[in-house]
């Protein structure tokens, strides 16, 4: 076979393997880690809850999809289905406290049992938005100051 | 949504049952792969005495296995930058003959409108009321067309997603004055 041939039939095999691991690596990325990510913003549960209430659309183009920092008084912990919730109460609504809740990544759950009730806490979350109740928060984690 | 149920709130509390933790699930098989995602944090309100039920489930929340089709799922099909929640409004029909202060499971069958990218359609969907205790689970699964909520598929990946989405929705309701 000519040398020029065998070049060229190498160089393809190589574009294919290249593409192929590409593909491969592009559909399989993984989720970012939430805990390490750098918060995009750094504010308290009263600011981002008040931002949304005053002004949702403006709100949601700001924090929605976006890694917050939340440093607040922790009023609540709820557990349900194996998934712990780190409220923020911040009034009474119709239907209940309102505020901020974040939804803590599994490996923060415990972590999050040895802080108390009414202790100033930090927290970083991935914000999903605001449902006419509360900012909610995915992917939680605590922030070591 | 809840707040609509809360127009009548004055006339009795302790008529209405809420959660801020359901559950929504919703699930495509198609001939390339079967996807599946999960939202946890689903707010749900029902008034046992009129039978209004609503549910809001903000978009972004919802959890892929892969992180890329999280991202198609937000920017490209549901676009959830410009619809970032989607919604259920309407009302238990066999309200009247229930009640459901008393532990059973009671089939019933539920009509409303459902807000999914923007776009509202009449539905009406079977599920399931078990009340145990002074806590109501409700249960439904049914299937969502994705053309009927304006959802654009592109041609290329039709083979990964399917046309008719099952979604199952689990709640756990409690009294509101709990």
């Amino acid at each position: 076979m000519k040398t020029w041939i065998k070049t060229l039939v190498i160089l393809a095999a190589i574009g294919m393997v290249t593409a192929t691991m590409l593909f491969v690596f592009v559909i399989n990325k993984s989720h970012p880690d939430y805990e390490t990510k750098k918060a995009d913003y750094s504010l308290s549960a009263i600011d981002i809850f008040n931002d949304y209430s005053e002004d949702i659309q403006n709100a949601s183009k700001k924090y929605n999809g976006k890694i917050i920092e939340i440093e607040s008084t922790l009023t609540e912990i709820e557990s349900s289905d194996g998934q712990i919730i780190a409220c923020f109460v911040l009034k009474e609504g119709v239907f209940g406290p309102e505020g901020v809740r974040i939804r803590m990544l599994e490996n923060q759950k415990n972590i999050l049992k040895d802080i108390a009730i009414g202790e100033k806490v930090t927290l970083k979350g991935y914000v999903t938005g605001y449902n006419e109740t509360d900012v909610i928060l995915e992917h939680g984690s605590i922030v070591v100051q | 949504m809840i707040l609509t149920l809360g127009f009548s709130l004055n006339i009795s509390i302790a008529q209405k049952y809420t959660t801020k933790t359901g559950t929504i699930r919703f699930f495509s098989v198609a001939p390339a792969e079967n996807i599946e995602a999960f939202n946890h944090q689903v707010n749900s309100a029902i008034d046992i005495v009129t039978g209004d039920f609503v549910f809001r489930v903000l978009m972004k929340g919802f959890r892929f296995e892969k992180a890329l089709m999280q991202e198609h799922f937000n920017e490209n099909y549901v676009e959830s930058h410009k619809f970032p929640n989607a919604k259920f409004i309407g009302t238990i029909d066999e309200m009247k003959e229930l009640d459901l202060t008393k532990n059973g499971i009671y089939e019933v069958s539920v009509s409303g409108n459902l807000t999914i990218h923007g776009i509202t359609k009449k539905v009406k969907e079977k599920g399931t009321l078990e009340v145990k205790y002074g806590i109501i689970l409700a249960h439904s699964v049914f299937f969502v067309k994705v053309a009927d909520y304006e959802i654009k598929i592109p041609k290329t990946v039709m083979k990964n997603i399917a046309e008719s989405i099952e979604v199952t929705v689990d709640v756990s309701l409690t009294a509101l004055n709990n």
